[in-house]
């Protein structure tokens, strides 16, 4: 208990160095940190789904695998993000191709018509679920996620223009299809 | 509210804006009504957005991830075993040839020949008096 008390205290770059020396509890400690902030991303790509959760812990995975190679140019948090939308986009390609499969529907996933999403947080969740994976991912970080333009950028690997470009069409196509709920 | 505006609007919303450029949307909202009801959607969508309770992945996620990172390093270890596993055997084959070897080539069954060390005779062991050479 004691010990758990002072990883809280300790910074992520300490987290890390232990993590790296083999410190499972510091690896924990970090998980528990940012798991909020990588179901949040997750989510909202994704939507409550069980896959979320399964590309969750790949996040995690992921990053304690790539603990020799971080070198903490980045923040935590952001190094995170970035995994948790690449992941989340591989997953969106991979539930595309299963439903193309299967279904010939444009959004195959989706259960029910508009008019059955009478409210408006149903229908937000609805129609953000709607949006290119691409804009998907710019509106998560910049709307949802809080990040500023710059660093959206940097956590997709895109140039500034794009970012805001993609941001602006995203915002056009939610409040088109929320026009009459939001007014 | 397209291109940099539309930016400068969602500074706003974070509080990272100068009070000149707070001076300059105020300005362009009241210039344009469409404009103002564009921003009242978008604080309207933006608010329903932002989670109000934090996300998680349910109970146990962190201990489930150790569990997992720790079978995972179970997995590696195995296979670096199996990895090695066809060397070992190598290995231990040359062994085996090599004692085998020994054993057809040398005269008698003891345990030094069959390592391959020479079984000196007593005979062959010469005594050297190192006093004697010095003083010669």
């Amino acid at each position: 208990m004691l010990l758990q008390f002072k990883m809280a205290e300790q910074s992520d770059d300490e987290l890390v160095e232990n993590s790296r020396k083999g410190d499972l509890a510091a690896f924990k400690t970090l998980v528990i940190r940012h798991e909020g902030k990588v179901a949040g991303v997750v989510r909202s790509m994704l939507g409550s789904t069980p896959e979320a959760d399964d590309v969750g812990q790949e996040v995690f995975i992921r990053f304690y695998e790539a603990l020799g190679k971080f070198r903490g140019e980045s923040a935590v948090g952001t190094y995170l993000t970035r995994i948790a939308i690449n992941l989340s986009l591989n997953e969106i390609k991979r539930r595309k191709r299963r439903f193309s499969i299967f279904a010939k529907e444009e959004d195959g996933w989706h259960k029910g018509t508009t008019d059955d999403r009478k409210d408006l947080n149903e229908m937000i969740t609805y129609e953000f679920d709607r949006l290119d994976p691409d804009f998907r991912a710019v509106a998560t970080l910049r709307l949802i996620e809080g990040y500023s333009t710059e660093e959206t950028a940097t956590i997709l690997g895109i140039p500034l223009g794009t970012v805001l470009s993609r941001l602006a069409r995203a915002q056009k196509k939610l409040r088109s299809g929320l026009e009459k709920h939001l007014n | 509210m397209e291109g940099v505006n539309e930016d400068l609007f969602l500074q706003s919303l974070d509080g990272k804006i100068s009070e000149e450029q707070k001076m300059k949307l105020a300005e362009a909202m009241n210039a344009d009504p469409a404009l103002r009801r564009n921003a009242d959607q978008f604080v309207k969508l933006r608010t329903k957005l932002l989670r109000k309770e934090e996300d998680s992945f349910g109970p146990f996620f962190a201990e489930r991830i150790i569990n997992q990172i720790k079978s995972l390093k179970k997995e590696i270890d195995y296979q670096i075993f199996f990895f090695f596993k066809k060397y070992q055997l190598a290995a231990i084959g040359v062994v085996v040839a090599l004692v085998v070897l020994n054993i057809v080539l040398s005269d008698n069954l003891s345990v030094k020949s069959v390592l391959g060390f020479e079984d000196e005779q007593v005979d062959n062991i010469v005594a050297i008096d190192l006093y004697k050479n010095l003083t010669e």
